[in-house]
């Protein structure tokens, strides 16, 4: 596992970024901010293509950059990857070239094309013209491309914005089976938290051209519930969960929160979902409801014990409330009436439940919220 | 006969455009590619004076580079030490002077294609680990084919076609500095019409085909271009 440590500022008219994080770069770090924040500008510094920024990148023990000592290793010589928002194939070639172009320039050139064309379902487009593709098609190349370069790190600048739903999701899924076979450790920034949270293991938040946040997609989230001066995203409560069973008579899928206890969804494809596996999902604040008794006649599918652990006022007359259900805490976003009503107070036993709907993966369709 | 005397100009004069167009890509390129790059107020100037032979008589340019080119002159004296003849009135001394007049159209359009091509392929063919080097052969040179070709050929066109400078500073030497377009002078001068025509015509027939051609590619690829923007 390599370390990349960087103290940079990056002066552009009246933008200022400022980063002094050390990060271990293992599996996908999701960066995530809102546009302007300097995410892309950070990959960029990391790329080497911004030779404008003082300070120091340090990645796997070899100094990238140290202006204090006049050094600058160019992109051609950093050994990393870069696969851009626009994906930035070579118009003069073919989807074969652009691959090779890739592969002839590599030192190393341990990976054989033909397994990355079968990996990335290339092999019908190889003959044509970047043109000719669509947007979808362009990404994967790209990333291909990206790949047969055989970076030590890889960097990803938004790289499904472009894309429509359906796209987004199986060039996600390609994402993650490219990272666990080939095990490259890949920067991933995006503006859409959804995004991040299906495929990123650590978060990286950046606000105004500062690091705000960095740690465990799920916790990072969690901590960014409360953060009310940057209302950064909509709150909600982010899950790793193991797939149960799929209840196709009922059409809702099974995961397992604990033990005992159990949530459902709609159901999932049992082929891109196997028993065992985990599954990545979140549900908005704003979808979770509060009762004082267990529901025992209500079309609500998911409802759990839990504790209230903190409530925490939000400037727009809600609450925010944190509730403990065994080992996971769920964020509840209330009204104050509601709070009064119920007399909610910390440590109080209650209730949440919520709808099978309101758990949101990226598997499903139209559940899928960008923020 | 006066035909073989017009056969010696017009080798004299594809000698010099073909050296002047070789020497123009070869400076011309890392001109054009310093400018597209360029952000600073110094650009303008550069540009400026870049572009002076499209508006100035090239009586203008013949004169100076005269002045420059006599063995009085510290270019002149130093041509002459170097090569143990004189410059002025020199087969050398009318390519330096072609490069200097054609240089704008050389120029131009390879900076406008550059301009064009803008950051973004090379930015990714850096990633892929690309040298500056590399890029250039394998990224700008094919994409920018056509400016390359329509950049040459108006150099070359633009240099058998100039008169003014190379009067200035060629003099009207056979075999040396008598190009077609003096040659055609003199027939006129000498009332011989008809082999003035001759060579008129066969001047203006070659530069049509040759601009035609030239359009002929740029507009391919502003097809392409467009085909390419309805595509995507």
């Amino acid at each position: 596992m390599a370390n990349l440590t960087l103290d940079i500022i990056h002066q552009h008219s009246n933008f200022t970024l400022t980063v002094k994080q050390q990060l271990s770069t293992q599996g996908i770090i999701g960066i995530f901010g809102h546009s302007g924040s300097g995410k892309s500008t950070l990959l960029r510094i990391i790329a080497g293509l911004e030779t404008n920024s003082v300070g120091s990148v340090i990645f796997a023990d070899k100094a990238l950059q140290n202006t204090s000592q006049s050094l600058f290793v160019s992109p051609e010589q950093r050994n990393i990857g870069l696969v851009f928002q626009n994906s930035r194939l070579f118009p003069h070639l073919t989807v074969a070239d652009n691959l090779k172009f890739a592969q002839q320039r590599c030192k190393s050139a341990t990976l054989s094309l033909t397994e990355i064309i079968e990996l990335t379902q290339l092999s019908s487009l190889l003959s044509q013209l970047p043109a000719q593709l669509s947007g979808g098609e362009q990404q994967r190349v790209a990333l291909a491309r990206a790949i047969l370069a055989e970076p030590k790190l890889l960097l990803l600048d938004e790289p499904l914005s472009a894309l429509d739903q359906h796209h987004k999701i199986n060039l996600l899924a390609l994402l993650k089976t490219i990272q666990q076979q080939l095990k490259i450790p890949m920067l991933y920034v995006s503006h859409s938290l959804a995004e991040l949270q299906q495929i990123s293991a650590q978060l990286l938040i950046l606000s105004h051209g500062e690091v705000i946040d960095f740690g465990n997609t799920h916790q990072v989230i969690h901590r960014l519930n409360h953060d009310k001066d940057h209302a950064l995203i909509n709150q909600q409560t982010s899950l790793s969960l193991l797939i149960k069973q799929h209840h196709s008579q009922q059409a809702l899928t099974q995961l397992s929160l604990s033990k005992q206890q159990s949530l459902y969804l709609p159901l999932l494809d049992e082929n891109q979902h196997p028993l065992g596996s985990q599954l990545r999902c979140f549900i908005f604040a704003n979808d979770i409801s509060i009762t004082l008794h267990e529901p025992s006649e209500s079309s609500i599918v998911n409802h759990l014990p839990g504790i209230i652990t903190q409530l925490s006022k939000q400037s727009t007359h809600s609450v925010l409330v944190t509730v403990q259900c065994a080992e996971q805490a769920f964020f509840v976003l209330i009204s104050q009436r509601s709070q009064q009503k119920l007399s909610l107070q910390k440590n109080d036993q209650v209730f949440i439940q919520f709808k099978a709907s309101a758990i949101r993966t990226l598997a499903h369709n139209h559940h899928f919220i960008e923020e | 006969m006066e035909n073989s005397s017009d056969v010696i100009a017009l080798i004299t004069t594809l000698k010099m455009a073909a050296l002047s167009t070789l020497i123009l890509l070869l400076i011309g390129t890392p001109l054009a590619w310093y400018l597209a790059k360029m952000q600073s107020k110094t650009k303008a100037f550069i540009e400026a004076f870049v572009a002076l032979p499209i508006i100035l008589p090239p009586t203008v340019l013949g004169f100076y580079l005269l002045i420059a080119f006599s063995p009085q002159a510290p270019l002149g004296e130093f041509w002459q030490q170097l090569t143990q003849s004189q410059l002025a009135f020199s087969f050398s001394a009318i390519v330096i002077g072609s490069v200097l007049y054609s240089l704008p159209f050389v120029v131009q359009p390879l900076q406008r294609a550059f301009e064009q091509l803008g950051e973004q392929y090379l930015e990714a063919a850096a990633m892929l680990g690309a040298t500056p080097l590399d890029r250039f052969f394998s990224i700008v040179l094919p994409i920018t084919k056509t400016s390359f070709i329509s950049a040459a050929s108006l150099g070359f066109a633009h240099t058998v076609g100039e008169f003014g400078v190379v009067l200035m500073i060629g003099g009207n030497i056979p075999e040396q500095t008598r190009v077609l377009s003096i040659a055609l002078f003199d027939h006129v001068e000498a009332f011989d019409y008809a082999q003035a025509h001759l060579l008129a015509f066969s001047l203006l027939a070659s530069s049509f085909v040759l601009l035609a051609i030239i359009y002929l590619l740029t507009n391919k690829r502003n097809n392409q271009n467009q085909a390419k923007v309805t595509h995507g």
